[in-house]
């Protein structure tokens, strides 16, 4: 099986703008909605949550279901009736309840009165989270710098080990994988209410780091070949080198994402997100290094009249090759 | 092969030192996985003291210290963030509630003579104070149960607390400063005084005892009132009795007595033990996760995560062949070392630093891939077994250097911008994609070649399936 990746290169490109068009659309939507690109979680909006899960269920002898009505019934005399309610747990054992960001006198009362009326709740399963608007602010503010330090980073040590043209359609293929995941992410905000949280930051990150592994490796074998058939054209080159290394691309994609689907489909609550959105850059990461990475720098190449050999792609690794 | 020997006698004595650190050093379990309470305090500057600055930082965390020592919590961590937040981690925590309350209130204790000329008012400030507090407990008992209060009682409710905290206001106006405070202590101990009510009996250190004996004597016998007041609010208003005239009431000692429950009674005893906050503070997160809960998400994860890595290591020996089951060894072998290595350096193991250990094996499982993948394509070429296999390492090394360092460039920007969890997660990903540098170039190479020196296993379909086995 031999890819033409450069002979097939709008059919690649409109693919992923068709994805990324529709997941700005989504993201045009959540703005609307919830006044940003996702559906904020906790992390980010701040707020209380408190999960609870009756002491009845860790000898599985519950006599009936959490009613939620009651719960509810007790919010609102809180003045909490904003609040959202959710029922987890194979036996719908654990109440999840949040609400706007309550002080410990607050808590304690919203706490006793659960206690009372639909407890008892088991104190060894108890979760509070509890974050104030400043946390939350200071969470994605952080977050944020630290993708756009690595950005800046990988830029730069890409344009070291290769050249500035390479580093930055590195970063555009980044950019595409960080697009989709966000896009995704948008679309799950909006059918399933998917919320997201710190975790999710980090999982940006690591999408970056990781993709950016697969273009190198293509980069890797393109600036080889460039050495080594300084005579052939720029777009054989690539599908070369996307060809040589696609087994590698396809298998390393597959051994990473193996246990990602594990924690997805039998991980804890935590993580089951925070692996789907690596699954998913992922994948988009495997895809634009070889799609969209080596198709740009192979046009702007050959739009620069570099389309052979450049002596300046010197790879010093090579230079003592033992062969 | 003497060359392989050695390194063979290297990678097995490290395996064997891993194992023994991973007994005997105990891993560390973040609050998420084994459960308790992760506080984060907000210092808040006053008009006084506007600028927070790293003295005041350090006297806030020395009381709060002081009062986490007072929950008698094992283990448990205060440490600065950034400029002007303190992070209280409390494993194993049963109560995080009273946690929040003791750490979150100033705790400032005053003694003030009540001004002369105000004995009458205080009796009449305190009644408008009592019939509000009385409106307003009325009036949130008075709303049925599974009803939603209705707007013209919230209004009421917010009137009141705005006048509650303006009579408030008023009562302290009607005492003088005073310098004596929480902080000339050496002691308090809550104890029961009458029916369900309790006390806290404080014992003043010398300074302490001098000024109260002080200011009972003037006080003694005039009908104005010492107030005790926490917090800028009037607890108590004991009179003196004419006989402290003379002396004032001496031996140190004083009950600070109100509507305490023995619950909020504990609480100021803990909280005047610490001392006083010079600066007020606000619990602004709190994470607090059950210990059985922890527990199961963790074992849920890590079983997750063993089954998918048991199917890598499937399809690595299956699609590989005789590299990938030796790579499978190095794998494990890199497991092994980078547990080891968690232990010795004190990583701290939250749910996302599992996260990043698996994404790490993730990476070291991709160098081997790149070197087979190498191995397979040299081998078509036509070269030898011997040479393929040196070149697949030799071709492959730029590639993974290059890999490697972008990851750790983004593990380094995790690491200094990021916060509690996702330090954990770039700092164990970081730790694994060095380890993993190394065992990929040390100990699957090491394995291949002196695998190599046995002449059965020279056979290049047990590298690549299809090549002619007739080369050497």
């Amino acid at each position: 099986m031999k890819l033409h990746i450069i002979k097939q290169r709008s059919l690649w490109w409109s693919l992923s703008a068709l994805v990324i068009a529709i997941g700005i659309g989504a993201m045009a939507l959540s703005w609307q909605q919830f006044g940003a690109p996702l559906r904020p979680g906790l992390d980010f909006a701040g707020g209380t949550r408190l999960q609870l899960t009756r002491a009845c269920a860790v000898e599985n002898t519950c006599p009936d279901d959490i009613d939620l009505a009651e719960v509810r019934q007790i919010l609102s005399q809180q003045g909490l009736e904003s609040s959202s309610l959710q029922l987890l747990g194979q036996n719908q054992e654990t109440l999840s309840i949040r609400t706007i960001n309550l002080d410990v006198d607050e808590r304690t009362s919203l706490q006793a009165a659960l206690d009372e009326e639909v407890g008892p709740f088991d104190i060894d399963t108890l979760q509070i989270d509890s974050v104030g608007p400043v946390i939350g602010r200071q969470l994605l503010a952080s977050g944020l710098l630290a993708l756009l330090v690595a950005f800046a980073g990988i830029v730069g040590y890409l344009s070291l080990r290769f050249k500035l043209d390479y580093a930055v359609f590195a970063i555009v293929a980044l950019l595409h994988d960080v697009l989709i995941t966000l896009g995704v992410f948008a679309i799950l905000g909006l059918t399933l209410a998917v919320e997201i949280d710190s975790l999710f930051i980090v999982a940006l990150l690591t999408i970056v780091g990781f993709s950016v592994n697969d273009t190198v490796v293509i980069y890797d074998r393109i600036r080889e070949n460039l050495k080594l058939h300084p005579d052939r054209h720029i777009n054989d080159v690539v599908d070369d080198a996307v060809n040589q290394t696609l087994t590698r691309s396809i298998n390393t994609s597959l051994t990473t994402v193996l246990p990602l689907v594990a924690i997805v489909v039998f991980g804890g609550q935590t993580l089951k997100f925070f692996a789907l959105a690596l699954i998913i850059g992922f994948l988009a990461g495997a895809y634009s290094s070889i799609f969209i990475a080596s198709t740009l720098l192979a046009l702007w190449r050959e739009r620069t009249g570099q389309a052979y050999g450049d002596s300046d792609d010197t790879p010093e690794a090579l230079a003592e090759s033992p062969n | 092969m003497a060359k392989y020997r050695t390194w063979l006698g290297i990678i097995v004595v490290l395996t064997i030192a891993a194992v023994v650190v991973i007994s005997q050093v105990p891993t560390r379990l973040g609050l998420d996985l084994r459960g308790g309470s992760q506080l984060t305090i907000q210092v808040q500057p006053t008009e006084t003291i506007p600028n927070i600055g790293e003295r005041e930082m350090e006297a806030v965390q020395t009381v709060v210290e002081g009062r986490v020592n007072g929950l008698g919590v094992s283990e448990a961590v205060v440490q600065q963030l950034g400029n002007d937040q303190l992070l209280v981690q409390l494993p194993g925590v049963s109560d995080p509630q009273q946690a929040e309350r003791v750490l979150g209130g100033t705790a400032q204790l005053e003694f003030k003579a009540q001004r002369s000329g105000t004995e009458q008012q205080l009796p009449i400030e305190n009644q408008v104070l009592q019939s509000h507090l009385g409106e307003l407990s009325a009036l949130q008992a008075s709303v049925p149960e599974g009803t939603v209060i209705d707007p013209e009682t919230r209004e009421r409710i917010e009137q009141l607390q705005q006048e509650i905290e303006a009579s408030e206001a008023a009562i302290a106006d009607l005492f003088e400063p005073s310098q004596l405070t929480g902080d000339k202590l050496t002691d308090a101990i809550a104890r029961p005084s009458s029916g369900n009510l309790w006390e806290v009996v404080i014992q003043f250190n010398n300074e302490g005892g001098n000024e109260f004996a002080e200011l009972s004597r003037e006080i003694a016998g005039t009908g104005r009132s010492i107030g005790i007041f926490l917090d800028d609010r009037l607890l108590s208003a004991p009179t003196v009795d004419v006989q402290y005239a003379q002396t004032g009431i001496t031996g140190g000692s004083a009950v600070i007595s109100g509507n305490f429950t023995a619950q909020s009674a504990r609480d100021l005893e803990i909280q005047l033990r610490g001392g006083a906050l010079p600066l007020p503070v606000e619990v602004v997160e709190n994470r607090t996760v059950g210990p059985t809960l922890g527990r199961d998400s963790i074992q849920r994860s890590l079983y997750a995560a063993l089954a998918g890595l048991a199917l890598v290591l499937i399809f690595m020996a299956v699609y590989y062949r005789l590299p990938g089951l030796l790579a499978d060894i190095a794998l494990i072998v890199y497991a092994l070392l980078t547990w080891a290595a968690f232990n010795l350096l004190g990583v701290t193991l939250t749910l996302p630093g599992i996260a990043g250990f698996i994404l790490s094996i993730g990476m070291a499982v991709d160098a081997n891939v790149l070197i087979f993948e190498r191995t397979r394509e040299e081998l078509r070429s036509g070269k030898t077994l011997y040479r393929s296999v040196e070149s697949g390492f030799y071709r492959a090394f730029s590639s993974i250097l290059d890999s490697n360092v972008t990851t750790l460039i983004s593990c380094a920007a995790l690491f200094w911008f990021g916060a509690g969890l996702v330090r954990g997660f770039a700092l164990t990903l970081a730790i694994g994609v060095l380890i993993s540098m190394f065992t990929a170039f040390s100990c699957s190479r090491t394995l291949l070649f002196f695998v190599l020196s046995m002449p059965q296993f020279r056979k290049p379909n047990l590298f690549c399936p299809g090549i002619a086995t007739a080369r050497p």
